[in-house]
């Protein structure tokens, strides 16, 4: 990050601030992608695109571990999401474009709006203070100790959560096939 | 072997010989080519322009010079990737034919040293084909996004093999192990995106095995390279790498540090000065019986991880006997059927380069990075009776170099010299293995990755974090 200020002062202007409209120009058009992309498939690859870029955001935050945690754990991710779609959609629908009723259409919209509302809201409701503090050289060292000291409750909850998750994904795919076809898919 | 099909005593060996003979003389040729040349660019940029620069008066110049050095690292993997891809396929075929007692390719140039720098040149003039009904961007985007992460994944690494050298110690990351495991978890993408894009069932069929492969040996592969950074109480490679530093028995393929304190014992029992043997024993070991047998588990546990994080490396990177994703028999050549010409080539390159990369980081995290394996005390040039004369005699030939020039750089030149050692070893044992070992099926390949692979670290990792509360590390 030291390479941002000689970088600033020799070009007399604010380099993260550029980094920063580079990365916004990256995620804000694929995350339209992601929303409007006929092929399931490709959006999921472009909303890897919106991860990736997001991953640049935590960077030039100096949260370097973060930044690689998102990297990590949304790429795999994603790739399994793309995969699940993969294999529960009918690539012959994608093309034919299914029409949307009135009604979807309405519910829809109510859900974009409250869900948006609440993102909005809970963004506006807490102050983001500006810190000009340097980063730790030990960053890794205390997002450890805080998670098993300071939000070591919040910790646990999440992975009890993952746990239930994980055990509700057995269950599904445990389902005993009934007729021969599923049988044969359930092997592959 | 006559033609009637008898074997004449001895003949089995003899026949080999000159093919061994040609094939080492083959890989140290290609070898010295390869780090001559990547040395050069890192020197020419990092500090020959920079030094032509200092004596000049241009205000730009001290920036010019800044940007050279920071670029170096780059430039350095950029120049070896294509070299050393084009070495490490001829190794192969040449390896792969001596296994077998072929002949491997042997025309073009002297013993077909020469063969791969024509295939590649016949691969770039190839036309690039991209089938109909292909979704022609994700088609195009699939090598890049396949490639990149092994230009970018391995710069942590170029610290930690260059003994810190100081023109890669802007790439020593604190994250660096994560920075680097975080990077090669973005190829799967790259093949599950061309599978698909490619719009053919086998390429489709080659991405979802990808996917399921990479996804599930990633965590056997992640868990043990976590074990040892839980060893080594950091996630920085340069700080493994200079933990492990001191001969064999500090590595961390050997108990992670468990027998520092042994090696120390017995150094302090061969110089007969300093500590007692005891006493150093017992500043590591302090709990007796108890220390022992954590220093014994220890030792075990690094072992079998070693072979975890091989094996999880070797399906991580499709390699044989994992290669599902592109097996040639069953879904001919998988996730790259539809791939000709450029895209094909750095696809080719990036599966080439990443071999490289996993064997570079179980070097660094296992092997001790650049250190000689044998112990300091043990080690005649760390002696100064002996060491000492033959700098003496070498200085009037070599202080050019190394303090006028900086061509060479002693602490950097031995690690890098070892590192190559060791790694072309790995990338050599993993041909070896693709001349053994058949394919594994896709169930199998599953069941072995989640019911033997993932249980085995996780009971390791509890049984190290115990193991290590007994013994003193890295005092």
């Amino acid at each position: 990050m030291e390479q941002f200020e000689l970088l600033t002062n020799w070009a007399q202007v604010n380099v993260e601030a550029f980094v920063l409209y580079a990365l916004a120009i990256i995620a804000i058009p694929c995350a339209f992608c992601v929303l409007f992309d006929r092929a399931i498939i490709r959006s999921g690859f472009f909303l890897i695109g919106v991860f990736g870029a997001v991953c640049g955001l935590f960077l030039i935050l100096q949260a370097q571990f973060l930044a690689l945690a998102q990297l990590m754990i949304y790429t795999v991710g994603i790739t399994l999401v793309v995969v699940i779609a993969l294999m529960l959609t009918n690539p012959r629908l994608e093309k034919e474009g299914v029409a949307v009723e009135g009604r979807e259409r309405f519910s829809g919209l109510v859900i974009a709006t409250v869900f948006f509302l609440t993102i909005y809201c809970a963004l506006r409701s807490e102050s983001w203070p500006l810190s000009s503090l340097r980063m730790n050289p030990e960053n890794v060292k205390q997002i450890g100790a805080a998670l098993i000291t300071t939000y070591a409750l919040p910790f646990e909850f999440a992975s009890v959560l993952l746990l239930a998750a994980l055990m509700g994904a057995i269950l599904l795919a445990k389902a005993e096939p009934k007729n021969d076809v599923s049988k044969i898919a359930g092997e592959n | 072997m006559k033609i009637d099909g008898t074997v004449v005593r001895g003949d089995h060996f003899s026949g080999n010989i000159a093919e061994i003979r040609k094939f080492a003389v083959m890989s140290l040729s290609w070898l010295t080519v390869i780090f001559v040349a990547v040395w050069g660019v890192c020197w020419a940029l990092g500090i020959f322009i920079p030094m032509c620069l200092a004596n000049s008066s241009f205000d730009f110049a001290a920036i010019l010079s800044e940007v050279c050095k920071a670029l170096t690292p780059i430039a350095a993997v950029l120049v070896f990737i294509p070299i050393n891809a084009m070495f490490m396929v001829l190794m192969e075929r040449r390896a792969l034919a001596l296994f077998t007692r072929r002949n491997g390719p042997n025309r073009v140039g002297p013993d077909g040293a020469l063969q791969t720098a024509a295939d590649a040149v016949k691969l770039l003039l190839k036309e690039d084909i991209t089938p109909t009904g292909a979704d022609a961007l994700m088609f195009t985007l699939a090598p890049i996004i396949f490639f990149a992460p092994s230009i970018f994944g391995a710069l942590p690494l170029l610290a930690a093999v260059t003994n810190n050298h100081k023109l890669f110690q802007i790439v020593d990351l604190p994250t660096g192990i994560f920075y680097v495991l975080a990077a090669s978890s973005v190829p799967v993408v790259g093949i599950v995106m061309g599978g698909w894009a490619s719009n053919n069932k086998y390429s489709l069929m080659g991405g979802l095995r990808s996917a399921a492969q990479a996804i599930s040996y990633e965590i056997p592969l992640v868990l043990s390279l976590v074990t040892i950074c839980l060893l080594a109480g950091t996630l920085d490679v340069v700080s493994i790498a200079y933990q492990q530093s001191g001969g064999l028995l500090n590595w961390n393929i050997l108990g992670g540090g468990a027998l520092i304190g042994l090696n120390k014992a017995i150094a302090a029992l061969v110089s007969s000065s300093g500590a007692p043997f005891a006493e150093v024993m017992n500043a590591y070991y302090p709990y007796g019986w108890l220390s022992f047998v954590g220093a014994a588990v220890l030792c075990m546990c690094t072992v079998i991880l070693f072979g975890v994080y091989l094996i999880g490396a070797c399906a991580e990177i499709n390699r044989i006997p994992f290669d599902l994703p592109e097996a040639e028999s069953e879904l001919v050549s998988g996730y790259n059927t539809e791939y000709s010409g450029i895209k094909f080539a750095i696809f080719f390159l990036a599966e080439f380069t990443n071999l490289f990369i996993v064997s570079t980081i179980a070097v660094v995290m296992f092997l001790g990075s650049g250190d000689c394996p044998l112990p300091t005390w043990l080690n005649p040039l760390s002696y100064p009776a002996v060491y000492e004369p033959l700098a003496k005699a070498l200085s009037p030939v070599l202080s050019v170099l190394i303090n006028d020039l900086h061509l060479i750089n002693p602490p950097t030149f031995w690690a890098a010299l070892w590192v190559i050692f060791k790694t072309y070893s790995l990338i050599f044992f993993a041909i070896l293995v693709r001349g053994t070992l058949p394919r594994f099926r896709i169930d199998q390949l599953m069941d072995f990755g989640w019911k033997r692979l993932i249980p085995i670290t996780l009971v390791i990792f509890v049984l190290v974090a115990f193991a290590r509360g007994v013994i003193n590390f890295h005092v």
